[in-house]
């Protein structure tokens, strides 16, 4: 029966953010965001290179709405991303007649391997799957994927949450950075 | 139930303080209230493990211990405790070791035939009889009257063994050896309260 009474929950909801905080992450978001998104849809977009991914926008959640979270910081952002990056290309080469395991093996691996490293960032389940389930385009880069748009793309926002962050008052980031 | 434990339970922060702290600090907190209070509670005890295995013995006893010899008389023995007004005093033996402790604790047993040595019990017996039953004390002297073998500690027992010492063993006070096994100090309960406090 523990196993049925422990999904009551039965803790406390913390409290919400205020007012400022909901404009900063917002700011944060909004910059960091169209920092990567210019550079898809503006500057390269007669290119091949892709330069934003659907992982990003939960990237931005973390590194601009929650900043102090050990999820958030520059060694998950960029870490997670990249190690993650690497399991999804490999399981989408080894098994992409499969695309249901090669799947639920990337995301799987990517967490196991985050956790491994100390560079758990949620979003980098994301860029694994996105490496097996994305467009033919990130199917063509291989392993290029890592370096662009994955790489240079939480190093960009990395760059904007270290600005943005900073100019609040309240705000320090990042809380580490290894 | 030992002090570790007790404070294990009475850290005293509540739910409501951890909302309260967490409104205060400004940005997103990545933790639930009871994520908080887990890690409070395991820092707390930790820290108080630490400091309380840091404070030894020698630390907080009284070097300065009035001490008697096995063949003092009850009436040396009880001037000496209420001139000094103390509860409770080691006895040393001819080598100059601690052989016994003795305490009120030890007159109202020997003073009283009931099995439970009580003040109240002692009143009781002299209301009862027309004399004072401290009397038949008289012939005895401390080797009759302490408490023996002595529980004992070394110089270096963390305080926090000394205070579960006291508690295990239902005593007031111990003696403090030195190497060498010689009387180098004493704990009383009131010692205790101060390293804590």
């Amino acid at each position: 029966m523990k196993f049925f009474s422990k999904m009551r929950g039965g803790g406390l909801s913390p409290p919400a953010v205020g007012f400022s905080e909901i404009i900063w992450s917002w700011l944060g978001a909004f910059l960091g965001i169209s920092a990567v998104a210019f550079l898809n849809y503006n500057l390269f977009s007669d290119t091949d290179l892709i330069f934003i991914i659907g992982s990003f926008g939960a990237s931005a959640v973390l590194i601009y709405g929650a900043v102090r979270s050990p999820l958030a910081q520059p060694r998950n952002l960029i870490g997670g991303h990249i190690i993650s990056a690497i399991i999804g290309v490999i399981a989408f080469k080894l098994f992409n007649t499969h695309l249901w395991f090669a799947s639920s093996l990337a995301v799987a691996t990517a967490i196991a391997a985050m956790h491994a490293t100390k560079t758990l960032h949620p979003p980098g389940g994301a860029t694994a799957l996105i490496a097996v389930i994305g467009s033919q385009k990130i199917h063509n880069l291989g392993f290029y994927y890592v370096f662009i748009p994955v790489g240079a793309g939480a190093v960009i926002m990395l760059i904007i949450a270290l600005i943005v962050n900073n100019l609040c008052k309240t705000r320090k980031y990042p809380e580490f950075w290894l | 139930m030992k002090i570790s434990e007790l404070n294990r339970h009475s850290v005293g922060v509540t739910n409501e303080d951890i909302i309260q702290a967490m409104k205060k600090i400004s940005g997103y907190l990545d933790i639930t209230p009871s994520d908080f209070m887990e890690v409070y509670q395991v820092a707390y005890t930790h820290a108080f493990e630490r400091l309380t295995s840091s404070i030894k013995a020698q630390d907080i006893m009284t070097k300065k211990v009035i001490a008697i010899d096995e063949d003092t008389s009850p009436i040396d023995t009880v001037k000496l405790m209420a001139r000094h007004n103390i509860s409770g005093l080691p006895v040393l033996n001819k080598k100059n070791k601690v052989s016994g402790i003795i305490s009120e604790k030890d007159f109202l047993k020997q003073m009283n035939t009931l099995k439970q040595p009580s003040f109240m019990n002692v009143i009781l017996q002299c209301l009862e009889s027309k004399g004072c039953i401290a009397l038949d004390l008289k012939k005895l002297s401390a080797r009759d009257i302490m408490s023996s073998p002595p529980i004992t500690i070394e110089m270096n027992t963390p305080v926090l063994e000394v205070a579960n010492l006291f508690e295990s063993h239902n005593i007031n006070r111990v003696p403090v050896l030195d190497k060498h096994l010689n009387l180098a100090g004493i704990i009383a309960r009131s010692d205790l309260v101060q390293a804590f406090c």
